[in-house]
């Protein structure tokens, strides 16, 4: 059975995007898109039944599996080179003939055939990761179906490159479900360098100047965080005499490991994109929006946490672990910093990821048995919540055609119905009783114990409130009930998006028995959002939030009043009687705190100190 | 069940004391001034009179955030009542006060909106401060539920004085006291207005006011924890530091939201970041 799904799971998305590559026939391609996501998002359920679980396939249609990764780990080196050279950067040429020499070095010299072993295995962290990626991922593809019709009218393509992008998109999809179930280092090498290939060409996808200089840097972080984590499991197969991950993680803490296993977390820093690595994620949001909802949320940044999430018990109690703790809190709170002083929506998406990312960081850096918990409950309120937004920023993008969040200002009016789901979506960010603050109440709760911790998560943890809510604000300011044309939209694009919301609020209901699923049985784990309190939440806001609805309706009926103006004479609405009788506007505008908090003055600090984060990280392994 | 029926009652008494220590304030506050003072129970009266107004709204949308921040209020005192996890306390306080910044917003009035973005920056300045005394109560108690903190046999503030007084400024801000009243104030003379407040009126005002406080008792309940080995030594506490925080109202100016985030921030952090290196020391 597993092997059936692993199949499935990781074999049929490259099936399918050959599929969109060679049929170039629009209904086609989305019959196969569609088909490809409901038949992830069943396997992946199906998955659920046979958890814990590991397998041993020897051969795929014929080949013998290993072979076939040896064999694709040189074929994608040598495309990440051919970038290299076509964008004539020396930094990826270089990273790319290294990882060459020493992967081929590796396999002639060192590799030597040990004692048979599962080379995939399936834990809870798993399946929670299959199920992130197969669901959160396959809605952002499905959403990506009308947006990007709609994307290529507006920029009057000769030719559609739809098919590639497609492809890529569910080629990526394969690719993250490979990396979270294997148990062998070889294949995890291959699978994170297949993601940072893919996230390259997804991000260059317009091929305007800007989305190929930030597709390459990109490239050349990641490809760095790749050369990290070659050279990592190379060192690892030199001491242990294996590449077996479960053996090496079971072994538990061991001195001579901790150096290789910091290269290891250095490159889920860079794939994570967390600080001084945030530029590469940040720079990708030029891609269209499908990009950027399934980097952000179901897969790549995902793929960092998840390494060091999966290494996390192999280093625990140790400096390293502390060092990255350090690390993640701080980039916690610097981006959240750094997301207060934008004004731009997908720029506070991206700094928000990054931040957020950082807390699963800190949480596999406390690297206690609640804090894991923590870490991976909200890997999945972050997927859920995360890709939510951006596809709703793209929905409102396509309609009023900006991303400025000054522009959304009484959005309510134009695009109601998106309006209240991206608000929702906003609130379920940070509220409790919903998943990702109750994520956050763990986290803090587990990091207690290390001052310097806590008091960035407590930072990072107010300012993140602020920008949130700023935003969430002035979507619903709106001076009058105005005739409000009911939105249209596709159902493809409605239906996701509902999907989406509806998923984190029934998974916040659920928080007990999800948090009971995710911790598995053991000592010392006492749930702080037990059942008991969740009731008492859920009681007592959900029936405050009919009154509130009942009092919104009520309110519809009463008499409508102008905003205060101090007095001050108003011929028309909006506006108030200026110098000369002129109708001046009232303007409104959000204070971006820009004498402190500007990007280009403060990102050169954050940077240094992140750096210095990462040295003591590593050098705490030394 | 006891934990149930504790919060029932604690939510159904609190708006009552909320309101006689309102009254109290104004009181205390006017014989500061040479005032006479108007009688005990005039917010009552003023609740009442808003209550019977005409319903005007300019956004149906703030009646939603009024009756969020009511309920969010009401159940944080609730949960504090019940002797829950601090943390969870202070995130369902948050709600409320998330959606009195977006009843602000909800209003494109200059007045409300500055307010509404002062309001998130006093949320900013406040809230690290009131998660670093949580966690020193949590390192004294070895939990975070309020009710572990009656079980220590000896007051918590001889332990986290430092961090009584970092919670003494969050306090401030939060009961919208001078010099930290800089989203809104009690009386309606400041540069905006009454800022976050000045798009609400009628009813919707009254449940603002009934909001209010929930979230003076809230507060008190958390300065009383500081004194929970004895039901004299948290009235007394609560008393000398409510009087501290009218006799700062009285003697301190308005000042600007720099100032705030800066002296806050930086005072704050430096004292509760000493005192949580003793307990971790210990």
């Amino acid at each position: 059975m597993p092997d059936t799904l692993l199949f499935l799971l990781i074999v049929v998305p490259f099936l399918a995007a050959l599929g969109c590559l060679l049929l170039r026939q629009e209904q086609l391609r989305s019959l196969i898109i569609i088909g490809t996501g409901g038949l992830l998002t069943l396997c992946a359920l199906m998955l659920m039944a046979s958890t814990p679980f590991s397998a041993a396939p020897k051969s795929i249609l014929g080949i013998s599996v290993s072979m076939l990764i040896q064999a694709a780990d040189f074929f994608l080196l040598g495309v990440i080179g051919y970038y290299g050279y076509k964008h004539r950067n020396l930094l990826i040429q270089g990273l790319a003939v290294l990882q060459f020499v020493l992967l081929a070095c590796f396999e002639t010299f060192m590799v030597a055939p040990g004692k048979e072993y599962a080379t995939f295995y399936g834990d809870t962290l798993s399946l929670v990761m299959v199920l992130v990626i197969c669901i959160v991922g396959s809605l952002i593809c499905i959403h990506a179906i009308p947006y990007m019709k709609e994307h290529e009218h507006h920029l009057q393509l000769e030719g559609s490159k739809q098919p590639r992008f497609f492809a890529i998109m569910v080629l990526f999809l394969g690719a993250m479900n490979g990396l979270v179930l294997t148990n062998d280092l070889s294949f995890f090498y291959f699978f994170f360098e297949l993601t940072t290939i893919c996230s390259f060409l997804l991000i260059g996808h317009d091929q305007t100047e800007i989305a190929e200089t930030n597709a390459v840097r990109a490239l050349w972080m990641n490809a760095l965080g790749g050369a990290a984590l070659l050279v990592g499991i190379m060192w690892i197969y030199s001491k242990t005499g294996t590449m077996d991950m479960q053996a090496i993680i079971s072994a538990g803490p061991k001195a001579a490991l901790l150096l290789p296993l910091a290269l290891l977390c250095f490159a889920g820093f860079t794939k994570a994109a967390q600080a001084p690595f945030q530029s590469w994620l940040l720079g990708a949001m030029v891609a269209p929006t499908p990009t950027s909802a399934l980097l952000h949320s179901s897969t790549m940044v995902k793929a960092g946490v998840y390494l060091v999430i999966r290494f996390a018990p192999a280093f625990a109690g140790t400096f390293l672990s502390l060092g990255v703790a350090l690390a993640g809190a701080f980039t916690f709170l610097a981006m959240a910093v750094l997301a207060m002083g934008q004004s731009n929506g997908k720029k506070i998406l991206a700094y928000s990821t990054v931040s957020n990312l950082g807390l699963i960081m800190a949480c596999a850096g406390i690297n206690t048995k609640a804090a894991i918990t923590a870490a991976i409950l909200l890997i999945i309120f972050h997927a859920l919540t995360k890709a939510l937004l951006f596809l709703c920023v793209g929905t409102i993008e396509q309609r009023i055609g900006s991303r400025d969040i000054e522009d959304m200002r009484g959005l309510l009016t134009a695009m109601p119905w998106t309006a209240v789901i991206l608000v929702a979506g906003i609130l379920t960010m940070i509220l409790p009783p919903f998943g990702m603050l109750l994520g956050k109440w763990v986290a803090i709760e587990s990091s207690s114990q290390q001052l310097f911790v806590i008091v960035m998560l407590a930072l990072g943890s107010a300012v993140t409130v602020a920008y949130w809510a700023r935003w969430a604000g002035q979507i619903m300011s709106v001076s009058s009930l105005g005739a409000r044309e009911p939105e249209l939209q596709p159902m493809l694009t409605r239906g996701p998006l509902a999907a989406l919301l509806g998923g984190a609020v029934l998974l916040s209901a659920l928080w007990p028995w999800v948090y009971n699923r995710v911790a598995g049985p053991g000592p010392g784990l006492a749930n702080p959002a037990s059942a008991a309190v969740m009731g008492f939440m859920i009681v007592v806001i959900g029936s405050g939030f009919l009154w509130a609805v009942n009092a919104m309706r009520q309110a519809r009926t009463a008499r409508m009043t102008r905003p205060y103006l101090c007095g001050a004479p108003e011929n028309v609405e909006g506006t108030y009687v200026g110098p000369i009788n002129q109708d001046m506007p009232v303007i409104l505008g959000n204070a971006y705190f820009t004498s402190l908090v500007t990007e280009d003055r403060l990102t050169c600090w954050v940077n240094m100190g992140a750096g210095l984060m990462l040295v003591l990280m590593i050098g705490g392994a030394l | 069940m006891k934990s149930l029926f504790l919060a029932l009652i604690g939510m159904a008494v609190a708006p009552v004391v909320g309101g006689l220590v309102s009254g109290l304030d104004r009181i205390l506050t006017a014989r500061c001034q040479s005032r006479k003072g108007p009688p005990l129970i005039q917010p009552f009266y003023d609740a009442a009179k808003l209550w019977g107004k005409e319903v005007t709204a300019t956004n149906p949308w703030q009646a939603f955030c009024a009756v969020m921040y009511l309920v969010a209020a009401a159940a944080s005192v609730g949960l504090l009542c019940a002797g829950s996890d601090l943390l969870l306390i202070f995130f369902v306080q948050a709600v409320g006060a998330v959606f009195l910044v977006m009843g602000a917003y909800a209003v494109p009035s200059p007045y409300s909106q500055i307010g509404a973005q002062r309001e998130l920056l006093q949320m900013v300045a406040y809230e690290p401060l009131i998660i670093l005394t949580i966690v020193g109560i949590r390192l004294m108690t070895g939990s975070f539920r309020v009710d572990a903190v009656f079980a220590l046999d000896q007051p918590l503030l001889f332990k986290l004085p430092l961090l009584f007084l970092v919670l003494g400024y969050a306090l401030t801000i939060k009961l919208r006291k001078s010099p930290f009243d800089i989203s809104a104030c009690h009386h309606a003379h400041q540069e905006i207005v009454r800022g976050v407040y000045t798009e609400f009126s009628g009813p919707y005002l009254a449940l603002i006011e009934i909001a209010h406080w929930y979230e003076v008792i809230l507060v008190l309940g958390l300065v009383s924890l500081f004194w929970a080995t004895s039901i004299a030594g948290m009235i007394l506490l609560v008393a000398a530091t409510y009087a501290a925080e009218i006799l700062v109202d009285n003697v301190s100016s308005r000042m600007t939201w720099r100032w705030m985030l800066g002296s806050v921030w930086l005072s704050g952090l430096v004292l509760s970041g000493i005192n949580l290196v003793w307990l971790y020391a210990r």
